[in-house]
């Protein structure tokens, strides 16, 4: 019988057919793909779950023997690094609460404020190219597509597919990941000024970008074991008085004064404005595992001036995005300027290190467009 | 049942399946310089030079779609590759009166590196960035020669699952005749 009959050669071109129809069909979003992919992951799931039971001890028998050395060194080099960052992260709790302070005052999205459910990595990437994990929570705990991924040192990625108990996260080194993001960059570190005037707030008007709050010295900070410090500057910061609504973007003044409250005689901490960080947003993008995540579509105008190498990338927000504004995402590490008005690429170090996760937070946060969170 | 369980389709799932599943758990963890090893891959290759190239474009075809259905990228797109790695492994196959175990592990490790290289490629095609890179040089000799070695396993698995009995296998493939 001749092998390649009419009939079978029929048969190879309607395999490939089928493919280029599902590859189509999976591009625009089709419904039906998306069921199929539902119905076999709870034939396989079982399947996996038994073999990930089996396989296990086999898995860590190999790391056992590839990594101890570098796991050992990589554990002495954390322990310096923790060492080294013991004080700034006492300093950086209370900046962070008094950051918090200032966005629940001007009723601005706070991370603090949204749940979350911690998850363990069971599963790292089956294919050579596409970036994803599998972590071991899902709808069961309120996990929906889209929800934000983050670790402790930033974003991680997002909830790309749900099953009652885990989850598939795709990375943000992945190149199908794609989000909005405000690049910061970092003004020149002029000290802030204490005085002990009690001027009330002083307020002039320019047109300025958005701008990051710094925090003022603070009073009292509390370290990771509970025990409260008070530094010998004590300062009480009022911020009833102060307008939130007239540093927007016509505010000009160069200085504004926040008055000391309760504490009378105490003194007052004096900001320049154009020493705070100046953020710009663009779109944050993947372009898999060996090349660095981009920025693109800056959008800058001139008090933002040149982005600089260092600068920090943060998710913007917004009632599109899928992830709330202030998630840490990294760090600008290299320019490339583009001709005409396209603007620079700017390649971004993230922050969170993709290749060695092991827990994980997902944030049940899913933008306003989509529902509440 | 047991016509049913002899059904190369029924036989090709029962493969499939915890093949995918070593895929997904052993392979993702345990990588070679950092490149994962592509089991699936290799048995679609396997399945082209244990039933010729018609049944190699299925077997890849079904081992294609399954592993899509667990990957973030497009389904249909491993399908397509692996298809017509069975295919052509099949056809490769066809040109030789012998296929000696050596023979069978060149063709699936030439067959393996090809097909790394040609996923990217088609991915390119169709609007997924980022695959094509530097590091595909190193993804295609470390899955060749993995698969090379793997290939001494799967091609026997890939006969058990297409049914193909003993006389089959120790006669000259049906192409040579055409």
């Amino acid at each position: 019988m001749p092998v390649y009959s009419v009939s079978r050669r029929r048969a190879i071109a309607l395999l490939a057919l089928t493919s280029i129809l599902l590859i189509t069909l999976d591009i625009q979003g089709n419904s039906v793909v998306r069921g199929l992919r539902g119905v076999f992951s709870a034939i396989f799931e079982p399947v996996q779950s038994s073999a990930r039971v089996i396989t296990r001890p086999l898995e860590n028998s190999w790391r056992g023997i590839t990594h101890y050395g570098e796991l050992e060194a990589e554990n002495q080099r954390l322990q310096d690094q923790l060492d080294q960052q013991e004080g700034a992260f006492i300093a950086a709790l209370a900046t962070a609460r008094d950051a918090q302070e200032l966005l629940a005052l001007n009723g601005i999205d706070n991370l603090a404020d949204i749940s979350s459910v911690t998850a363990q990595v069971i599963g790292g990437t089956p294919s050579n190219y596409s970036q994803t994990i599998e972590i071991n929570q899902g709808s069961d705990r309120g996990l929906r597509v889209g929800m934000p991924v983050v670790n402790a040192a930033g974003l991680v990625g997002r909830i790309t597919w749900v099953d009652n108990d885990r989850s598939l996260v795709l990375l943000a080194n992945d190149s199908l990941y794609a989000i909005p993001v405000q690049v910061v960059n970092q003004p020149n570190i002029v000290p802030v000024t204490t005085t002990t005037t009690s001027t009330s707030t002083t307020t002039t008007t320019s047109s300025t970008t958005t701008t990051l709050p710094v925090a003022p010295p603070v009073s009292s900070i509390v370290n990771p074991n509970g025990i409260s410090t008070t530094s010998s500057t004590t300062t009480t910061i009022d911020l009833s008085d102060v307008d939130f609504g007239a540093l927007a973007p016509t505010t000009t003044g160069v200085i504004v004064t926040i008055a000391p409250g309760t504490t009378a005689g105490g003194p007052t901490t004096t900001l320049n404005l154009d020493d705070l960080p100046i953020a710009e947003t663009g779109i944050f993008r993947g372009r898999g595992i060996d090349n660095s995540p981009v920025v693109e579509f800056i959008d800058q105008n001139s008090r933002f001036g040149e982005v600089q190498v260092g600068a920090l990338v943060f998710t913007s927000g917004g009632s599109q995005s899928l992830a709330p504004r202030g998630i840490v995402v990294g760090r600008v590490i290299k320019i490339v300027e583009r001709t005409g008005t396209s603007g620079a690429v700017l390649e971004v170090r993230l922050t969170a290190k993709l290749t060695s996760l092991n827990f994980v937070r997902v944030l049940l946060y899913q933008p306003v467009a989509t529902g509440a969170p | 049942m047991i016509d049913f369980v002899n059904k190369p389709v029924t036989r090709l799932l029962l493969v499939g399946l915890p093949a995918l599943a070593l895929q997904t758990t052993f392979f993702a963890e345990v990588k070679i310089f950092g490149v994962v090893l592509q089991i699936m891959l290799a048995l679609s290759i396997a399945a082209g030079l244990a039933g010729g190239s018609e049944n190699g474009a299925l077997a890849g075809f079904v081992f294609g779609l399954m592993f899509d259905l667990v990957l973030t990228s497009p389904l249909g797109l491993s399908a397509l590759v692996y298809g017509a790695a069975g295919w052509g492994a099949g056809y490769l196959h066809s040109r030789a009166l012998e296929n000696p175990k050596w023979l069978n592990a060149l063709v699936v490790g030439l067959m393996s590196g090809l097909a790394t290289f040609v996923l990217p490629i088609v991915a390119n095609w169709i609007g997924v960035e980022g695959w094509l890179s530097s590091r595909l040089t190193k993804v295609m000799i470390v899955v060749a020669l993995s698969n090379a070695l793997f290939s001494f396993l799967v091609v026997p698995i890939a006969r058990w699952s297409l049914a193909i009995r003993r006389s089959q296998r120790l006669a000259p493939p049906a192409e040579v005749f055409l």
